[in-house]
């Protein structure tokens, strides 16, 4: 490997395609998981908040999924989901993202102020519409936050997928490790590297969207 | 007109909040409670709202116990301004405005249009409402929490501490605010604060409480200032509650000195210009051309406290009465005030709000709060404005 340069610009021009479709594998893999737990997050979260006592058992369950070696989980797997399918990855990943984004969406809910749920519920609004109406809405840049985390550790975890026959972009590493080739890997960092700054980017965009009212807020992690 | 009776609240963990209270709140009127933290305002003002149930004893509304009424019904019917407006941040001012409009199904459009009006009448420019709360000034969003709590046109307004969270200057134009929108709107408001003088300025009947909601005293500002039911609530309304008691009487009564009958006090002389508004005092023993400065008051708006305010300022120790102009219409030195303090005849007079009752054209006589009458009568006249 002494001589061998760090990248072969021949061997990216003649794997476009190939990387394109690795790419957008990645992508999938990664992402949808994360929009599967921000589904999920959001009712067990408004739950929570109505009913905090439920908070503690269920954070503590996600913390020790979060705390599993994810090879491990995914070799676990295997026999359910099969070999080299994508859900042998998805679904760790799906509760790797609710880990993030529970605590995150009862946090927003909580930092709410008092004084803004004091001023709903006397003038009208009962407890769950008033979790719907005010705290979540009010909760977004929390939960926007949160996503950025959840969204970016999905990307890079979803390369250890790879060890187990599916991994988007990981594949790369797979590749050139065995073949002491480093091109593959260094295309395989770099887009891994952009397409998370890409989720990012789109992220904070749609916080300017979504709250723009939440310009000054600081907090929420971000 | 809000009514408890016996009313008491004991918290789970055995913190007695409210002991049997019993109280009249007239309708019309701007009722306040004042008392030191913790002794259970917030509570009470809870109660009419449902926000706390009462232990024991009822709260009515009209003769209706509130613990009948649906909750969410209820408060549609109850405005509601608290300490931090708690406004929501993620809705506009105007949409903040519309909240208890849309939670009445109202439409989109004609909420706005309420939501506008409401925005002009307390006095913010319509262009606040496209911003964001957090772009507001402390006060402006006071303003705002004011304008959402009268959206839907509730006949009983509850406040909680509204203005104690901005400085100074800007909670007394608040107070003014409040004070010329409920010379317009006459609603049923009931008051918390733990400032005795922000108490006895809005106040219709102010309503000293101890420790667990008991009454101390319940009396008009006047009467509360100049005759303290004991040691405690004197020390409560504090030393200078005699001078603060003259904000509370209108400066009309103190006899002025005509300006024709010259301008000479010792020897100090008032310079007027052409359309006689007060240029200052000159000094004529000094010989010097070098005015002093002259304070003046308004007759028919200020209060005996602003009269001596100007006569104790002045170096002639004479007080310039002004006409809306600015023009001097008289004279008080500090002796004409201080004889308008003794009052020839009749009880202090209350100057300081328009008479809801006697803007209805009722008798005299119904300006003693809480009578049944004066009730009824207001009552009657907020149901006929009622109608949007
Ligand atoms: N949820 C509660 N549990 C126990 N004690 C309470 C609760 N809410 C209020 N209290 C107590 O009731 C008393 C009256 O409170 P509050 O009405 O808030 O007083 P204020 O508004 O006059 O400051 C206080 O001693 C307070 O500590
Ligand atoms: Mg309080």
């Amino acid at each position: 490997m002494d001589d061998e340069p760090i990248v072969r610009w021949y061997w990216i021009g003649d794997h476009l395609g190939y990387l394109g479709n690795l790419l957008a594998d990645h992508a999938v893999i990664a992402l949808v998981p994360v929009l599967i737990g921000l589904l999920l997050a959001v009712p067990l979260g408004l739950a929570c908040a109505r009913f905090p006592r439920l908070y503690q058992p269920l954070s503590a369950v996600f913390n020790i999924v979060y705390a599993l070696p994810s090879l491990a989980v995914f070799v676990v797997l295997i026999p359910y989901t099969g070999l080299a399918t994508q859900a042998t990855v998805m679904f760790p990943l799906t509760f790797y993202a609710l880990a993030v984004l529970l605590p995150t969406t009862v946090d927003g809910l909580r930092a709410v102020p008092d004084s803004v749920r004091q001023a709903a519920t006397a003038m009208g609004y009962g407890p769950w519409h008033r979790l719907t109406a005010v705290e979540l809405p009010a909760a977004v840049p929390y939960l926007i936050a949160g996503l950025r985390v959840a969204a970016v550790s999905s990307i890079s975890l979803a390369s250890v997928g790879a060890l187990v026959g599916r991994g988007g972009l990981g594949y790369l590493f797979v590749d050139g490790f065995q073949r002491t080739f480093p091109t593959p890997i260094v295309a395989g960092i770099t887009l891994i590297a952009v397409l998370a700054l890409a989720v990012d980017l789109l992220l904070v965009a749609a916080r300017r969207l979504l709250a723009p009212w939440a310009v000054r807020e600081q907090g929420a992690g971000s | 007109m809000i009514r408890f009776e016996g009313v008491g609240k004991r918290h789970p963990d055995g913190t007695v909040a409210v002991e049997g209270l019993d109280l009249e709140v007239p309708t019309g009127r701007i009722t306040v409670l004042v008392g030191p933290s913790g002794c259970g305002k917030t509570t009470l003002l809870r109660m009419v709202n449902r926000m706390v149930e009462p232990t024991s004893g009822r709260v009515l509304l009209d003769d209706t116990d509130v613990a009948e009424l649906e909750p969410a019904k209820l408060r549609r019917g109850i405005g509601y301004v608290i300490q931090q407006a708690g406004l929501f941040p993620h809705r506009k001012v105007i949409d903040n405005i519309a909240t208890v409009p849309y939670l009445l199904g109202w439409d989109r459009k004609k909420a706005r249009a309420r939501a506008a009006e409401l925005l002009e009448l307390v006095g913010l420019a319509p262009e606040t409402a496209k911003r964001y709360p957090f772009q507001l000034s402390g006060g402006q969003q006071q303003r705002v929490g004011v304008a959402r709590a009268l959206a839907a046109d509730p006949p009983v307004l509850l406040m909680d501490e509204p203005f104690s969270a901005v400085d100074p200057v800007v909670r007394a134009g608040l107070q003014e605010e409040l004070l010329r929108l409920q010379s317009e709107l006459h609603k049923t408001v009931l008051f918390v604060t733990h400032d005795i003088e922000e108490a006895v300025r809005l106040g219709d009947q102010v309503v000293v409480l101890r420790e667990h909601g008991r009454i101390a005293q319940l009396a008009d500002p006047h009467t509360l200032l100049t005759s303290p039911a004991d040691d405690g609530v004197a020390a409560f309304l504090g030393r200078d509650r005699g001078l603060r008691g003259l904000g509370l009487r209108p400066a009309k009564a103190v006899e002025l000195r005509p300006v024709d009958d010259g301008l000479r006090y010792g020897g100090w002389e008032l310079a007027l210009d052409d359309e006689r508004r007060p240029i200052g005092w000159i000094d004529r023993s000094a010989g010097t051309a070098e005015l002093q400065p002259s304070a003046g008051y308004r007759p028919d708006s200020d209060t005996l406290r602003a009269a001596l305010d100007a006569a104790v300022l002045s170096p002639a120790g004479v007080a310039v009465a002004l006409d809306a102009d600015g023009r001097a219409i008289g004279t008080a030195s500090r002796e004409a005030v201080l004889a308008a303090l003794t009052p020839a005849g009749g009880g202090p007079v209350s100057v300081r709000k328009p008479d809801p009752a006697d803007a209805m054209g009722t008798p005299a006589g119904a300006d003693t709060v809480g009578t049944a009458d004066g009730a009824d009568v207001v009552g009657t006249a907020d149901g006929a404005d009622g109608g949007r």
